[in-house]
């Protein structure tokens, strides 16, 4: 069974995307919901998962940090790291491609979109 | 009418490709643009653009249609939405309306910075003098406001 960490200081936002993930096939993927990138680091040490979505603009840990704690990890760097963002453009995307982010993603999410972006993950 | 420049352009498209992904509901400009929204029932929320201009958005509609839109980005009957979900919905329906017009906005090799919305109740805040409103309404007639306030943000309507 995969597991997924989710973080994103909204609930809706986390639900929208389980229902994403829901839609393309992962629905019976472990799923961990972190509020913030602190938290989310914190689950990611500790349960081993096999992806990270996370939102870039968050109270406590920002998205960007968060990427940039776990490429700086030698536990945590290879894991896959999706940026779920409104606040996403070409120029940002190059920033976090550059800091080591799998995919960014621009909200609002949808299926399509999301089963793109997973798409490796998926056929592993 | 609201006017057809970029400006406008942008955000409407953002609250139509926000609700209708989100909410599943389309949104168009109000047939009415002399409407105001009742000061009882209302919900709004706010949030700050930091970079590259300074200046605040506001989304504003009626709790009535904040709960509809609510049980349907959740999936969930009337009677089992709560109050926090129905004020984390109408914040991340800013926080993604948001992003959507200022990337809508900016040219491709500019980032932004968006604050984190805070939401609130009641009366909305006297908006300055040069603010722009958004007067729109889903396709069930029920009404919803955008207001874009600070005269770095506004003025790049011009």
């Amino acid at each position: 069974m995969k597991r997924i960490i989710i973080a994103d200081d909204s609930a809706t936002a986390r639900m929208f995307i389980k229902r994403c993930l829901q839609i393309i096939g992962l629905g019976d993927a472990e799923i961990v919901e972190a509020e913030h990138g602190k938290e989310a680091l914190a689950a990611a040490k500790e349960q081993c998962p096999d992806i990270l979505l996370t939102d870039l603009n968050m109270p406590v840990m920002d998205g960007e940090t968060l990427l940039k704690w776990v490429k700086a990890s030698p536990k945590l760097c290879e894991l896959p790291v999706i940026i779920i963002t409104s606040a996403g453009n070409p120029a940002k995307e190059a920033q976090l491609l550059k800091l080591g982010a799998r995919q960014v993603i621009n909200k609002p999410v949808s299926p399509p979109v999301m089963m793109n972006a997973l798409k490796d993950f998926l056929e592993d | 009418m609201i006017e057809h420049n970029p400006f406008f352009e942008a955000m409407k498209q953002a609250v139509s490709q926000t609700l209708e992904n989100m909410a599943f509901v389309e949104a168009m400009e109000h047939y009415d643009q002399n409407y105001e929204l009742p000061a009882e029932d209302l919900v709004w929320t706010s949030m700050l653009i930091m970079d590259p201009v300074q200046g605040e958005l506001h989304l504003a509609m009626s709790k009535t249609l904040l709960v509809k839109l609510t049980t349907a980005i959740f999936a969930l009957d009337v009677d089992e939405v709560t109050e926090d979900q129905l004020h984390d919905s109408l914040d991340e329906l800013l926080n993604t309306i948001g992003g959507l017009f200022m990337s809508n906005l900016l040219a491709d090799n500019q980032t932004y910075r968006l604050g984190l919305p805070e939401f609130g109740e009641g009366k909305l805040p006297a908006p300055e003098p040069n603010s722009v409103i958004w007067k729109l309404m889903t396709t069930d007639e029920d009404p919803l406001q955008i207001i874009a306030t600070g005269a770095p943000l506004v003025a790049l309507k011009d």
